[in-house]
């Protein structure tokens, strides 16, 4: 650790303040950080506030900071900050796509008619290969769908804003046309588990720990990786201290949250029905309201503290979301098409003449975003067990609101995928914790709306202050 | 000047038709859609066309495309092709006020379809809206809980059906609120009427009262699936009684399963057959007041007192689920989908 480049950081670093060494050695995002402190600070808020009407047993005494609601707030916030990831690499090159939401209920309903109306009868209902259809077909869709508007942006030289403002509109259309406004249920009984709703749509404690386990593995390989190559290209190494921190922190933060998921316990009656249907012995014991688990009571199945218990662990839809966000990291850092998307998005001119093929690029980019879509679109007609052509209106709102939120510029050039999935954490946990709180639904669009407004604003200024 | 000629040659032609048969037959009666691109006005059409040709009289309709103004010169030409009665399906129930006033001046009758629009000399046909809510609630305390933790899932704040429909349900459900039988726990709008809004909703009232809910008041059957999903998370589905309106295939088969209490439906059919059997009367000369189940109606926004004649919903359960299979509304297959033999009498 004594090449001439790290001696010299060292004596840049003696004349800065703690503060700031800290983070230039770390190289941690400061805005990040504070997007983290603001979730927390709602999230203590929410907490404390719903103690204050009826006592439960979060953190500081309220519903908001248990697992059960940290666990369902995961699951509410996956569809939107899927779609979120696709949305940076837009704005980043200067585009939009407003017809996610119109685009979602479409391909919703296309793969909900396919495996109800065609699939269901044509297999027979059950069959385990209609799910994998579905969604074969969903993100086929999608990519079509979002290459379309692609084409059109690039290649015929329609605005993003025009041509999907269209879409809004047309897609809307055709999900409505395509049903006439009926509800498409009940989904197939494998695809319904994407979805994610309910203890049996996630992978359970044991595996949740071989996720964490393997996603801290990744940290550190991430870690020495970075170490390794720029060591390579003769790069300034981060001091070793930097390193260890950055690995504690990154694996405290996954096995936190891996205890926290995996100490959600099923529902009593979900427990119930589940000893029942598997032949379960419910072991005697003696009734308490406040235990999760279940006993026999002589005949009546009870609540105890000591009985038949199980716990959920990470829902599918936020596996996929996480998956979703570390490959959309990847790629848009680590990939010549991430860089080309930033290159472009910073000075589209000079993209161009540097032999970068825009055009076909923006297609790429809209596709991609059309592929996010039928994710969302999958695992929101998964969790709701139906499609209905409502399903993701307004959504294209909170996915531009989520990404402006995580810090990406609407100039273009500037914007992180982590950035985007926690404004789309901090949106939903305003909107679930004001629910939790019984506000009236007025107040709570006020409260987004300025949230949005004010999150843009200290940007703004933070990036000011920094230059 | 040509459409002028037609129309006159058209006004000449019907008169003298008219002229020829003077009995009580051979009326005209139209109908002013406000727009054709929904499903629901093509069963409402068949209706009042088979009413109306039963009665020996003629059917024609126009098609204003969702435009106020198409609709006002639509309405133009119908009274100068001098027809008996008119049916309106308002597009704009403001804008429509001097069309109406048209009508009545060239001594036509008229009929508000549905969409009120406030003028005395017409009849208004429609479903008894805040009888829905009262319907959903009476049908809650008398086949699912009256008392204990009450949750409220409202429809989009922006329309004023989702007012109607709360103050129906809390009229009824007064005297247990009073008492303090009945708590409400939750109570929320929810955006757009959307089933997914309504399933998060759900799972944070279930999630502040750990899962302590007796009772799900839900304003429609879209709503009422994201609520049963809720409740599915948590193994209550079909324990908590949770109510809806509409007669969704989806909500029917819920009703079915015993996931969902009631729907409360309205029959489109059966309002296009009073529509149509009312059009058939005021064309003979029936006076609006003495037709069948007239009533005075002054709850619309001006509060003007017309004639009206209100529909009672049908409440739908697991007891009368035969209604929507014999009305041929839905297929014995569609709503007893994956239902336990013997379970409900209507699917066996």
């Amino acid at each position: 650790m004594s090449s001439p480049s790290d001696t010299n950081q060292v004596a840049a670093m003696a004349e800065e303040g703690a503060v700031s060494r800290f983070f230039r050695a770390t190289e941690i995002d400061s805005r990040m950080i504070g997007m983290i402190a603001a979730l927390m600070v709602v999230w203590a808020g929410f907490d404390i506030y719903s103690g204050i009407l009826r006592p439960n047993v979060g953190l500081f005494g309220g519903s908001f900071l248990t697992p059960r609601n940290l666990w369902t707030l995961l699951v509410q916030t996956s569809s939107i900050a899927i779609m979120s990831t696709g949305m940076v690499l837009l704005i980043v090159m200067r585009q939009l796509d407003l017809s996610v939401g119109s685009m979602l209920s479409t391909i919703a309903v296309a793969i909900g008619v396919l495996q109800v109306f065609k699939l269901g009868p044509w297999l027979g209902v059950g069959n385990e290969y209609i799910w994998i259809i579905a969604v074969v077909c969903g993100i086929a869709l999608g990519a079509i769908i979002g290459g379309f508007n692609g084409l059109l942006t690039a290649y015929a030289g329609i605005p993003a804003f025009i041509v999907t403002l269209g879409g809004l509109i047309a897609y809307s259309g055709v999900a409505w046309a395509l049903i006439r406004g009926e509800t498409v249920a009940p989904m197939d009984k494998t695809f319904k588990l994407i979805g994610g709703n309910g203890p049996l749509a996630s992978i359970g404690p044991f595996w949740s720990w071989v996720v964490a386990i393997l996603a801290c593995g990744l940290v550190v390989l991430g870690l020495l990786n970075g170490r390794r190559e720029r060591r390579r290209v003769n790069f300034p190494q981060r001091p070793v201290w930097a390193e260890v921190f950055l690995g504690l922190v990154g694996s405290i933060a996954i096995l936190g949250a891996t205890a926290v998921v995996n100490s959600y316990p099923w529902a009593p009656k979900v427990i119930e029905n589940y000893a029942k249907d598997n032949g379960l012995a419910i072991p005697p014991g003696i009734e308490d309201k406040n235990g999760d688990a279940i006993c026999m009571a002589g005949e009546a199945v009870v609540r105890c503290v000591d009985g038949l218990i199980f716990y959920t662990g990470y829902a599918i839809p936020v596996l996929i979301a996480l998956a979703v966000g570390f490959a959309m990291s990847f790629i848009s850092k680590r990939t010549r098409f991430g860089r080309y998307v930033y290159a472009t998005g910073g000075n589209p001119e000079a993209a161009d003449l540097s032999g970068i093929n825009t055009r076909w690029l923006t297609v790429k980019v809209f596709m991609l975003m059309g592929i996010l879509v039928a994710i969302s679109a999958i695992i929101t007609s998964a969790r709701l067990d139906a499609a209905t052509n409502s399903l993701g209106q307004f959504n294209e709102l909170y996915v531009i609101a989520a990404v402006v939120i995580g810090g990406t510029a609407l100039a273009g050039g500037v914007g992180t995928i982590y950035g985007a999935m926690l404004g789309a954490l901090l949106m939903q946990s305003l909107q679930s914790g004001m629910t939790l709180l019984n506000f009236e639904s007025a107040y709570k669009d006020m409260v987004v709306g300025t949230v949005l407004v004010t999150a843009v604003f200290v940007d703004q200024v933070y990036r000011r202050r920094v230059k | 000047m040509m459409k002028l000629a037609t129309a006159f040659a058209a006004g000449v032609a019907m008169s003298l038709a008219f002229a020829g048969v003077a009995s009580a037959k051979d009326k005209t009666i139209a109908v002013s859609w406000k727009t054709f691109q929904e499903e629901r006005w093509k069963t409402d059409e068949a209706a009042i066309k088979a009413v109306v040709e039963a009665a020996g009289d003629k059917y024609i309709s126009t098609d204003a495309q969702g435009s106020a103004q198409k609709q006002a010169a639509d309405i133009e030409g119908l009274i100068s092709q001098k027809v008996d009665v008119i049916l309106i399906v308002a597009f704009d129930s403001d804008a429509i006020l001097p069309s109406i006033k048209q009508i009545s001046d060239a001594g036509i009758k008229s009929i508000a379809y549905d969409v009120q629009f406030e003028d005395p000399s017409a009849l208004y046909v429609t479903f008894d809206n805040v009888g829905v809510g009262r319907l959903m609630a009476k049908t809650m305390l008398e086949k699912g809980k009256s008392e204990g933790n009450f949750a409220f899932i409202k429809g989009d704040k922006g329309d004023p059906n989702a007012t109607f429909l709360f103050e129906g349900i809390t009229e009824v459900l007064k005297d247990g609120l009073d008492s303090g039988k009945i708590k409400n726990v939750c109570e929320t709008f929810t955006d757009g009427w959307k089933p997914d809004g309504a399933q998060k909703n759900m799972e944070q009232c279930l999630t502040s009262n750990n899962n302590a809910i007796d009772a799900v008041v839900s304003e429609n059957d879209g709503m009422a699936g994201g609520v049963v999903a809720a409740l599915e998370a948590q193994g209550l589905a079909g324990s908590v009684p949770v109510t809806g309106q509409d007669g969704d295939k989806a909500a029917l088969n819920r009703v079915a399963l015993g996931t969902q209490l009631v729907s409360v439906w309205k029959d489109s059919r059966a309002l296009g057959k009073v529509a149509g059997e009312a059009a058939v009367a005021l064309a003979e000369g029936t006076a609006i007041d003495a037709l069948p189940g007239v009533q005075k109606f002054k709850e619309g926004k001006k509060g003007i007192e017309m004639n009206s004649i209100l529909l009672a919903p049908n409440p739908i359960t697991k007891d009368n689920l035969a209604d929507v299979i014999t009305a041929g509304w839905i297929s014995k297959e569609e709503a007893c989908a994956g239902v336990a033999a013997g379970s409900v009498a209507a699917c066996n």
